[in-house]
């Protein structure tokens, strides 16, 4: 391998490890948006229909398949229904 | 003189007496040999014979004193040897204590290190505790032991005690209805409910009111195929629950004398989208079904007669049911005035050949704080074969209640506490019909059915008063206080034994009954 290939394969790895820091920081700053979105709507979205349940009651995996079922009975908005999701998996 | 060992340092050649530095013993003997000889010397002459004494006396002296001296060389030899000896042992122990302190640095300095080296994994573990990265790393290894197929149980049950005066009846009764959800990944998800209950008289009954497939395509569109709670207004679908209803029978037009299907079989298209700000939202579904059908245990199409629970196999139409309903909300979540809910709906299909049943329906809901009100209006229109007049129905609830939660204390903590679970709820329903079919009247209560007669008249009207103790979030004690006020008007038909058709003005008594219920969704 000649010393430019090299230098070249040593800044693309720096730069996807980099890249990838960057998107992981993303990933968890775009979750803490969505539990906050959903603390906010969960007492208002639930309790439309019935008292708002807490997290605590199910465990994360059951809160996936409940949700879902949620979004077909309330019909609220899909980016809604995922930051509620987030919100009742966390605040447990 | 003897050279002294110096100990607190390593001793030197010269800090002991070398062979030829020997002078002391050889000194000593020396003198006494002169001694021996020169002492004779000087004393033979003054007398011979005491001189023979004395010389014999003065060889044993002297060989004494070579004895002693020989002994004190022996002694010295051997004060030497154990000298070299310690010296030797004295050099080997510095050499081992210079080792032990070399070791004791070297671990000095590894202990340091490993120390500092401790230190910053701690504080990495700190640093990864605080950004909650052991709780999702739990999260998704549990997850990935549990599976990506996963069985959900939720549900409710309800047992309850209804007394009605106009039957006289008092009866325990009890309801169950597990959901179970099966969910694939994210965008299928399987739902079956069983209700069972216990009717009068035989085994346990059981129903299949929901079995459906929920295919999610995006985040606007969503596919539900099967057999499914009508979604017609917000009752069926929404407020039918056991522990979600907050009375514990049905308002007027959803409950024994229904004027709408509760439940159909087909296929749904629906979807959301938020159009302006957060909470501003606009839902619609869309669907095609078996439709409508009327108690087929009559012998003719008649006015005023019951809707089927649900038309698994249409034979009497080839055409199918479509129905459409749209709700909107309209107020910001940030505007803090309340969540509120505009719907209408519609559902349209033939319930035999060529005989059309329209309905239409507008709805409410708002919720504010410890406020909930809600509220629908419906009507329908069936087409009846020639020579029956139209059979028209229209039905209607109102419906609010209040949370304690806010009340003000009694400074009784126990008084509190029960108060501020407390929920006061009072409901206004009614159906308007032409007729009503007196074979089809069934007064056994059930669970949600107070079994009033009075429920089965062409103008019926009943206040429902409620009293609600939440327990937890989905665990209620419901007290509800039925009053059936029917309006006069309106016929009543009868099939008779040879099946012909009888007309009288329908009976309009008054009634009232109280249940009490303790309902637990899970």
């Amino acid at each position: 391998m000649i010393p430019a290939q090299r230098s070249l394969l040593v800044t693309l790895t720096i730069v996807l490890a980099l890249a990838s820091r960057v998107f992981a920081l993303e990933a968890t700053s775009d979750e803490r948006k969505l539990f906050i979105e959903g603390a906010k709507l969960w007492p208002v979205y639930c309790a439309q229909c019935h008292n708002a349940r807490p997290g605590s009651q199910f465990s994360p995996s059951q809160w996936d398949a409940i949700t879902m079922h949620m979004r077909t009975q309330s019909i609220m908005p899909a980016k809604n229904i995922r930051a509620i999701k987030v919100f009742l998996q966390q605040a447990r | 003189m003897m050279a002294t060992p110096i100990f607190g340092r390593t001793a030197a050649r010269n800090d002991f007496p070398r062979a030829d530095t020997r002078s002391k013993p050889w000194r000593l003997k020396s003198l006494v040999l002169l001694c021996a000889v020169i002492f004779p010397l000087t004393t033979a002459r003054a007398d011979d014979r005491g001189s023979v004494r004395d010389l014999a006396a003065m060889r044993e002296q002297i060989a004494e004193l070579e004895r002693e001296a020989k002994s004190e060389q022996h002694r010295f030899d051997e004060s030497e040897l154990r000298i070299r000896q310690l010296a030797s042992r004295l050099q080997n122990m510095e050499a081992q204590n210079q080792r032990l302190n070399q070791a004791a640095q070297k671990l000095t300095s590894s202990n340091s290190q490993f120390q500092s080296e401790t230190d910053r994994r701690f504080e990495e573990l700190q640093q990864r505790r605080s950004e909650n990265i052991p709780t999702s790393l739990f999260d998704a290894a549990f997850g990935r032991y549990l599976g990506t197929h996963q069985f959900t149980l939720v549900g409710d049950a309800a047992v309850s005690f209804i007394y009605n005066h106009a039957t006289s009846t008092n009866t325990f009764n009890l309801q169950f209805q597990p959901i179970l959800l099966y969910r694939l990944n994210d965008w299928l998800l399987f739902q079956g409910s069983i209700a069972a209950s216990l009717p009068v008289g035989s085994n346990a009954s059981f129903s299949l009111p929901v079995a459906t497939a929920q295919i999610f395509l995006n985040d606007y569109l969503e596919i539900n195929a099967g057999i499914f709670d009508q979604p017609f207004g917000d009752w069926y679908e929404d407020q039918s629950p056991l522990w979600v209803n907050r009375l514990i029978t049905a308002p007027l037009l959803y409950g024994a004398e229904a004027i709408v299907p509760p439940t159909d079989l087909g296929l749904q298209l629906r979807g959301s989208m938020q159009w302006g700000e957060l909470g501003q939202d606009a839902d619609y579904t869309a669907w095609i079904a078996n439709g409508p059908s009327f108690d087929s245990a009559l012998p003719m199409p008649v006015v005023g007669q019951s809707l089927n629970p649900q038309n698994n196999i249409g034979i009497n139409t080839n055409g199918r049911a479509l129905g459409a309903r749209f709700r909107i909300y309209p107020f910001p979540l940030d505007a803090k005035l309340g969540r509120l809910e505009l719907g209408a709906s519609t559902y349209d299909g033939k319930w035999q050949d060529s005989f059309w049943f329209n309905s239409w329906g507008v709805d409410f809901a708002y919720l504010n704080h410890d406020l909930q009100a809600r509220g629908e209006f419906v009507e329908t229109y069936r087409q009846m074969p020639a020579g029956s007049g139209p059979d028209n129905r229209q039905g209607w609830y109102f419906q609010l209640g209040y949370f304690l939660r806010g009340a003000p204390t009694t400074g009784i903590a126990y008084f509190d506490d029960v108060i501020h679970r407390l929920e006061p709820v009072v409901r206004y329903s009614g159906v308007n019909q032409r007729a009503i079919v007196t074979n089809e009247i069934a007064t056994t209560p059930s669970v949600g059915f107070n079994g009033s007669p009075s429920i089965f008249t062409p103008h019926a009207r009943e206040v429902a008063l409620g009293l609600n103790y939440w327990i937890e979030p989905s665990i209620v004690w419901q007290t509800e206080f039925d009053l059936e006020l029917p309006r006069a008007g309106g016929t009543a038909f009868t099939f008779n034994q040879a099946q012909a058709l009888l007309s009288h003005p329908a009976p309009t008594p008054n009634d009232r009954a109280l249940l009490t219920q303790l309902s637990i969704g899970f």
